[in-house]
């Protein structure tokens, strides 16, 4: 652990986020058949909106957003980020599992304060969306954990990289199909934007917020993807040796779930939450079951 | 386009940002709906110009009108371009914001929309093109480049003049759903009438 790495690691995932929000922008454009916004789109973006007068409805509209933000960047830090991981030696996944929760946590207190009907129900959906995918999530972690008989998460990128990928080793592949299916759900990408469905209710959540308010929250979400990828490559691609090959994990995964956004339409709720607690769960279940047994 | 000029970008990033991230909310009152979605979808892409549709004018910066302003749509119309925030840009589509149009002696319709919110550009024509809107955006580039698009500017400095437009047509009208004044006493809020009008 170096102290440089404490800066290190969430400018990688700042730069890797706000990347991959151009980059998704440009490939689902291509998809579409047009020509697009160029890759750094989201750049002008966040200087825009930095560079407006913003409107603030009261002080747990600005405290919920950059909680929100400051969860994100401390989760970053417990990651492993090829041998970049100023945190790992501390807490492993139970930390960064709840870490995770103060992302949406942070934007449920600020989009509250606004006061908007369709803030409480982009409020509600997400917090019955983290419900469906929290539980194979969890299922999907504690198998890894049994698997790989730690909860450090650099202990299972090492033993990932002396043996075979958690991808290609029998219980685990179960897992890693399970994790992938509740993937789109985790990033808030179609078919599970039920969120901030823009056309239905005026982007949920975000529907007050404008200006610096938005812009933090765009560079949270960058954050956010991040981290559910990087987590996704740890448990299952082996990390990497060194930020480079993990940096080709994470993006080769994040391209999957841009070609399943750019194709799917979105899903109800209920549809969402009966879909999360039966494929995935089932498959997650399996493999825990595999991974106690086999050991 | 010198969206990539990064020396030019540095000097003001600010203005930058403005020119080439138009973020717009399309108030879609009649028949211009039918000309935006493919300007915003594959066959025209004005995402490639950095205009986005939001579905929310919190988040907008470019305000379009498109189509004819009956006098109870005015009223949604102001609400809506003093809840952008502040560097915003209006653009009115077609002629009917312009003149009125083919309503120019409708009892209903409002002829000049600049009378009661500053406008940045119009584009005439019933309907315009969809290049139109192009020619539009890059016009407005011009325009925020020397300085010349500051309706929102306009709009604070002569709010006086703006607002007693606005309460000439709109004080005799009333929603049945929003009370004079402004504010909702609590225990008045009597569920169910708001759409019974």
């Amino acid at each position: 652990m170096q102290p440089v790495e404490f800066v290190l690691s969430p400018l990688v995932a700042f730069f890797v986020g706000v990347f991959f929000l151009g980059f998704s922008r440009k490939l689902t454009a291509r998809i579409q058949r047009r020509y697009g916004p160029p890759l750094y789109q989201p750049v002008i973006d966040v200087v825009k909106l930095f560079a407006q007068r913003s409107i603030s409805h009261g002080v747990l509209f600005e405290v919920g957003v950059v909680v929100s933000l400051v969860g994100s960047v401390i989760t970053v830090m417990f990651i492993p980020l090829g041998r970049i991981c100023p945190l790992c030696s501390s807490g492993g996944l139970l930390v960064v599992m709840y870490l995770m929760l103060f992302g949406p946590l942070g934007l449920a207190l600020g989009a509250g304060e606004s006061a908007n009907p369709n803030a409480s129900i982009g409020v509600s959906r997400k917090m019955l969306l983290a419900l469906a995918y929290e539980v194979p999530f969890l299922l999907v972690i504690l198998s890894v954990m049994c698997h790989y008989g730690t909860i450090s998460l650099a202990e299972i990128v090492a033993q990932q990289q002396a043996g075979r990928w958690g991808l290609l080793s029998l219980p685990l592949a179960l897992s890693a199909l399970a994790a992938f299916l509740i993937l789109p759900a985790m990033l808030g990408i179609r078919p599970f934007d039920l969120v901030s469905a823009p056309q239905e209710i005026a982007s949920g959540p975000l529907v007050e917020y404008g200006g610096r308010y938005l812009a933090v929250i765009a560079i949270q979400g960058a954050f956010h993807s991040f981290i559910v990828i990087a987590l996704f490559v740890d448990f299952f691609l082996g990390g990497g040796t060194n930020v480079g090959t993990f940096l080709l994990k994470v993006l080769v995964v994040f391209a999957a779930g841009v070609l399943i956004n750019a194709v799917l339409p979105r899903v109800k709720i209920e549809e969402a939450i009966k879909f999360c607690w039966k494929w995935p769960v089932a498959l997650a279940v399996v493999s825990l079951a595999l991974s106690v047994v086999l050991r | 386009m010198d969206r990539a000029d990064i020396v030019k970008a540095l000097r003001g990033p600010g203005q930058w940002g403005h020119k080439y991230s138009l973020w717009a909310v399309y108030f879609c009152t009649g028949c211009g709906i039918i000309e935006i979605p493919p300007v915003i979808t594959s066959r025209w892409d004005a995402e490639r110009f950095g205009v986005l549709p939001m579905a929310t004018p919190r988040q907008a910066n470019l305000f379009m009108i498109t189509g004819y302003v009956s006098v109870k749509t005015l009223r949604a119309i102001v609400r809506t371009y003093e809840q952008m925030s502040a560097p915003k840009y209006t653009v009115a589509f077609g002629s009917c914001p312009v003149n009125g149009g083919m309503y120019w002696d409708s009892y209903n319709t409002i002829k000049r929309i600049d009378k009661y919110i500053p406008i940045d550009g119009w584009i005439a024509g019933c309907m315009p093109r969809p290049e139109a809107i192009f020619i539009a955006v890059t016009k407005l580039w011009h325009m925020i480049d020397v300085g010349a698009a500051t309706g929102w500017k306009r709009y604070q400095e002569n709010y006086d003049h703006y607002k007693s437009n606005q309460d000439q047509v709109l004080g005799t009208f009333q929603e049945r759903d929003e009370p004079q004044g402004g504010t909702v006493p609590v225990g008045e809020c009597t569920p169910g009438t708001g759409l019974s009008g």
